[in-house]
């Protein structure tokens, strides 16, 4: 079998990565934080601040991109009659693997969107990180192989599955409304932003193709490995990665290197670790966070409680002082990976389906 | 959806209830009352940054007059007494290298300058009030090849090699990112 190119759907993907890896590029260019012109985490714990689920007053802001992304997706399942109320399926689990996803990302610094930012614009200390993720997925995918499920979601009478984006409004009115509640940092990283109409009209564009074609950073991985190049989700990574590089060295944001990167540390080690942790409950959980909040979008309440998990988890990593810094890993971030993986692991034992044999 | 009554009597008190709500914001919010109960936790955080930032100008009077009369190392002993009192204060640390550079400790100066700023990251902020940014650019500018060039013939030299990694914490730092 090879790689279907006069399949639409292709194309389509294809488009979804390049537009990504544009975007991650030109917000930043345009406000964003260096190197995060979309990052998953980072704009879920500068949205907990500005809730005030955590009180670091450089992390507060409600990102509209993030609105965008579940909000769009929303348009589009609706538009193209693909909207259901789904879910039930091992929620507390779940829940958890939404903190646990904040706590490998916040522990690298960033989600695995970022990572592939980063890596485009030369940041060279990404380079553990992502052999950190393609072995969580490795892992993942092992896992799923012997028999590991979390069960599949099931159509839910109730209309659970439009709870999600009702939040997302909300919080859209707390974005245009900014009543006195909401905290928006006057300094610091969260002060950095893209405009807010074009950031969220980029969160909904992408939110919506994003669902169309069911564009996932691990899910790329998983396929990769599954399925070689002849999956479609590759080469829409592929086309993600390469536009992100050719974007970031056309803006003059290619600066490759060890030393001195935005946003980044030096340990190595803990950046494996932190991706490890993510590659693998997102394959786990079916996807990353990014993917996480497009189903969400789109009625899966399952992936509905992941993302309140995460964003529970942007909250506690900046008040336990788990996340990473350019300083290095905190003892606390360390533990909290280890528990993080020892959750993933206990899940893999617990969900296991056993022939009897 | 509304097939019986009940189903039409839960449907109007749904009505009634986003209709309060709107009603709520846009009614209530103008009215002095609604405003004087208001929380603008933005402001109070504004308020409590400018405060902390105008203690830390009274704090450390005494030790930018010392500087100013160039009497540095009066300074630095004015800051131990200051350190003794506020033992984890940022402000001081940032003094505190600030000093050391002007007499050319520059190991002993980055050490205290990249200390304070990850206790705070204000310094390196173009908005803040404490913003240090050119001083650690330029500190970056002209002791970055130097370092790094001493601390590559003397492997062994710790205090270089700690110097050089609080460097690239700074540069890292000064290019910005998310944190």
């Amino acid at each position: 079998m090879r790689l279907a190119l006069r399949d639409p759907h292709t194309w389509l993907v294809i488009l979804a990565g390049g537009l990504l890896g544009l975007s991650g590029v030109w917000l930043m260019v345009l406000g964003n934080p260096q190197n995060s012109g979309i990052c998953v985490s980072c704009f879920l714990e500068n949205s907990a601040g500005a809730l005030g689920l955590h009180d670091n007053a450089r992390m507060q802001y409600l990102r509209p991109e993030l609105i965008g992304f579940v909000l769009g997706s929303t348009l589009a399942a609706a538009l193209f009659r693909e909207f259901s109320s789904r879910g039930g399926s091992a929620p507390l689990p779940r829940l958890l693997s939404g903190v646990f996803l904040i706590v490998g990302c916040s522990v690298f610094i960033g989600c695995p969107i970022k990572l592939f930012l980063r890596l485009a614009a030369g940041d060279l200390t990404t380079l553990t990180g992502l052999a950190g993720l393609a072995g969580g997925v490795w892992l993942g995918l092992k896992g799923l192989a012997v028999g590991v499920h979390l069960g599949s979601p099931v159509k839910q009478r109730g209309g659970s599955g439009f709870w999600t984006p009702l939040l997302f409004l909300v919080l859209l009115v707390f974005l245009l409304a900014r009543p006195g509640f909401v905290i928006f940092s006057e300094r610091g990283s969260a002060a950095e932003a893209a405009p807010v109409l074009i950031a969220l009209l980029v969160g909904l564009i992408l939110g919506a193709i994003a669902q169309r074609t069911r564009f996932c950073i691990t899910g790329s991985l998983r396929d990769l490995f599954i399925m070689g190049t002849r999956a479609q989700l590759f080469w829409g990574f592929l086309a993600f990665v390469l536009i992100a590089f050719a974007a970031s060295w056309a803006t003059g944001n290619f600066k490759p290197g060890f030393y001195g990167q935005p946003g980044a540390h030096l340990d190595l080690l803990w950046s494996f670790l932190g991706m490890l942790l993510v590659g693998s409950v997102s394959v786990l959980i079916g996807g990353c966070p990014f993917r996480q909040l497009i189903k969400a979008g789109e009625g899966d309440a399952d992936a509905g409680l992941v993302v309140v998990g995460m964003l529970v988890g942007a909250g506690l990593v900046q008040s336990w002082q788990i996340a990473g810094t350019a300083a290095g890993v905190s003892v606390y971030g360390k533990v909290a990976v280890v528990a993080g993986l020892a959750f993933f692991l206990l899940n893999l034992l617990l969900f296991r389906e056993r022939s009897a044999s | 959806m509304l097939k019986d009554r009940f189903d039409i009597l839960l449907g109007g008190l749904l009505l009634a209830c986003a209709a309060l709500i709107v009603g709520l914001l846009l009614g209530g919010g103008s009215q002095a009352s609604q405003r004087d109960l208001a929380v603008d936790k933005a402001l109070e955080q504004e308020i409590a940054y400018q405060a902390k930032v105008s203690f830390l100008e009274r704090l450390y009077a005494p030790v930018s007059e010392l500087r100013t009369a160039g009497q540095n190392e009066a300074a630095l002993l004015k800051l131990d007494e200051l350190s003794r009192r506020y033992p984890d204060e940022a402000h001081g640390e940032l003094l505190r290298g600030e000093i050391l550079l002007q007499l050319q400790a520059i190991p002993e100066a980055t050490a205290h300058l990249a200390r304070a700023v990850r206790m705070n990251g204000d310094y390196v902020d173009q908005h803040s009030p404490l913003s240090r940014r050119d001083l650690f650019e330029q500190l970056l500018g002209e002791q970055l090849t130097v370092i790094k060039s001493r601390a590559k013939k003397n492997p062994s030299a710790t205090a270089l090699q700690a110097a050089l990694k609080d460097l690239y914490y700074l540069q890292g730092r000064l290019a910005g990112g998310c944190e």
